[in-house]
């Protein structure tokens, strides 16, 4: 469907270098990066919005790289919705149908029946002003898909609404992508969200896709610690490869490498051992699947709304960070209370390798 | 109301007092029967419509060339920037006979533009272009930097969404932008056309006649005195404040639309 070869780009002071990337038809493809990363550029670059110095993107197997927005046929919702204020509802989803000079007749109908698939039927003499957030967006997703475009593009749409709203929203655009089958590009820095919507997630930093693949790839092999990060790991220990493969913590001892689900290439000496926060146990005995046990203290306690999150000072100095709910607390053979000592075992099912590089 | 707004009221009013007091004395304290022989002189109102008129095609000029320039400040980024906003800006701050001679130097007959004109009959010294000319050069500015700010208030994002839905930049421009900086341009033409009516000091040199009531007044005291420059003078004033009103009252009808 699309095809991003080798892109490059300088814009400023931001640079994109031999971006590639590779979206199939009628995927929802969920491009997760932090803000600033140039998720927003590289959807400019698609549209046509900007031009790529090198490199080639092809979209239904045909070079658009040198073709202009107007004739891409993407439709693109940003994130402030970017309705134009001078026009109502209706004006806003015929703008594309008008400049095409359809008939007015046929323009009715077609509005008519996107608002009608969108819900907004009866916003269509307002003016963009009096929308709420849900209503904006709703407006911007129909005026995008009234032109029928090959692709729909959607830059961080969920970031300005309310919680509430988002999770309607989330839901409505599953419901577009599966009704209509159109292939979706979305942009977010939102984990949940991208785990909710994605068929497939790629990892943007610094203009580069760091790895690419379903949302389940992702989370369990993240490429690099970055990434790890990025899908809430918090605890990165480091380690050393020995020149007989063994691995060596420098905080927690030695650690078999065959418990890791992958090998270390040969070459790698200093890695990064990581494990999820769940798998994290406070127990008060050693259990057969525990790499590693021992007593610790609770050096702080964060409590939010449905979890509560452990700081665990080891005695070599090293803290671990987790977090339970609300009802694994309750079952905790003992309430953690800070700088009490409790025993931590470490689930080795969970434990994964990551380069040392930061990357 | 709280005393921070006292004095800011107590402030603003001294201000305002200020600026109508003069304009206020000059109409009340006018001779009756000069000013009823003021209005049906000829020679008085021939001189205020043709200086009405004369703004009002500078501003058009000001509208065609200014508002495709305050596009290009507001949306581009290119080095030399901030010396092209003060090249806009210069009008404002050098003295406007000064602006005269300048323009005289160039659209002279025997300059290097005026030549060029001349062939094609167009003439710029003591004639209404020439005035109209002046008056567009001084006046600019305020057109160009509200044209600049409304421009500069669009969401960029506006053009580019109107572009995916299939809009040429030029369909864009006219289609979205220009509709939303409506009221900007507006003002600003409003103000480009108030500036240019008060206009003396580069009229004078590129055309003292035919006399625009700037130079009409300023005339007649220098051979009359005081008692029949003030005349012309208050029903200028008059005109233009029922004109002006009436502009900015459409102005604000336009914006809360």
């Amino acid at each position: 469907m699309l095809h991003l070869c080798d892109i490059c780009l300088q814009l400023g002071g931001f640079k994109m270098n031999s971006l590639n990337l590779h979206i199939r038809k009628a995927e929802y493809c969920v491009i997760l990066g932090p803000t600033g990363t140039g998720k927003t550029v590289l959807l400019e670059t698609i549209v046509g919005l900007h031009n790529p110095q090198q490199g080639t993107i092809i979209l239904d197997k045909k070079d658009i790289t040198k073709i202009t927005p107007e004739k891409r046929h993407l439709g693109v919702v940003y994130q402030n919705y970017a309705l134009f204020p001078h026009l109502n509802v209706f004006d806003n989803i015929a703008f594309g149908l008008q400049l095409q000079g359809i008939p007015r007749r046929n323009i009715r109908a077609r509005v008519h029946e996107m608002a009608g698939f969108l819900r907004i039927s009866h916003l269509l003499n307002r003016r963009p002003g009096n929308l709420s957030g849900g209503e904006c967006q709703r407006t911007a997703l129909a005026r995008a898909l009234v032109m029928h475009p090959k692709m729909l593009l959607l830059d961080e749409p969920l970031s300005a609404v309310d919680r509430l709203t988002r999770d309607r929203l989330q839901s409505e655009l599953k419901r577009i992508h599966k009704e209509l089958n159109i292939t979706i590009l979305h942009i977010t820095h939102d984990l949940n969200e991208a785990f909710f919507l994605a068929d497939r997630i790629a990892v943007m930093r610094d203009g580069t896709i760091l790895q690419e693949g379903d949302p389940e790839t992702i989370s369990q092999q993240p490429v690099n610690r970055f990434v790890a990060e990025l899908m809430g790991m918090r605890n990165f220990l480091q380690a050393r490869v020995n020149s007989n493969g063994s691995v060596q913590t420098a905080s927690m001892g030695p650690l078999e490498q065959d418990i890791l689900p992958t090998l270390i290439p040969h070459g790698f000496k200093k890695i990064f051992i990581t494990f999820p926060d769940w798998a994290v146990e406070i127990t008060p005995a050693k259990r057969k699947h525990h790499w590693w046990h021992g007593k610790t203290v609770i050096a702080a306690l964060h409590p939010g709304d449905n979890h509560i999150g452990l700081d665990l000072s080891l005695p070599c100095g090293t803290t671990i960070r987790t977090s339970f709910s609300q009802r694994e607390i309750k079952q905790l053979p003992e309430q953690p209370t800070l700088g009490n000592e409790v025993y931590v075992g470490i689930n080795r099912n969970c434990l994964y390798w990551l380069p040392h590089e930061y990357g | 109301m709280g005393s921070f707004r006292i004095i800011f009221f107590i402030i603003g009013f001294a201000l305002l007092l200020l600026l109508t007091l003069p304009l206020v004395n000059m109409i009340i304290s006018s001779d009756p029967d000069i000013l009823r022989s003021t209005v049906t002189d000829r020679e008085v109102y021939t001189s205020i419509f043709l200086t009405l008129r004369c703004a009002l095609w500078a501003t058009i000029v000001g509208l065609v060339m200014g508002v495709p320039l305050a596009y290009l400040l507001a949306n581009w980024n290119f080095p030399g920037k901030s010396v092209l906003q003060g090249l806009v800006d210069l009008p404002i701050m050098i003295p406007h006979t000064a602006m005269g001679v300048a323009l005289l130097m160039i659209y002279g007959k025997k300059f290097m533009l005026g030549s060029l004109f001349a062939k094609a009959g167009i003439s710029f010294v003591g004639t209404e272009a020439g005035i109209s000319l002046a008056m567009a050069y001084v006046s600019m500015p305020f057109l160009v930097n509200a044209a600049r700010d409304g421009f500069l208030s669009v969401n960029p994002k506006l053009e580019k969404v109107a572009r995916t839905l299939g809009a040429s930049p030029r369909q864009a421009f006219f289609k979205v932008t220009l509709p939303l900086c409506r009221q900007a341009i507006f003002s600003g033409a409003i103000m480009m056309w108030a500036r240019g009516i008060s206009e003396f000091g580069a009229v004078v040199i590129l055309a003292y006649h035919p006399m625009v009531s700037p130079i009409l007044i300023w005339e007649r005291f220098e051979s009359y005195g005081l008692k029949y420059a003030r005349p012309v003078a208050v029903l200028l004033i008059i005109i233009c404040l029922f004109i002006f009103a009436g502009l900015r009252f459409l102005a604000a009808r336009g914006k809360e639309s």
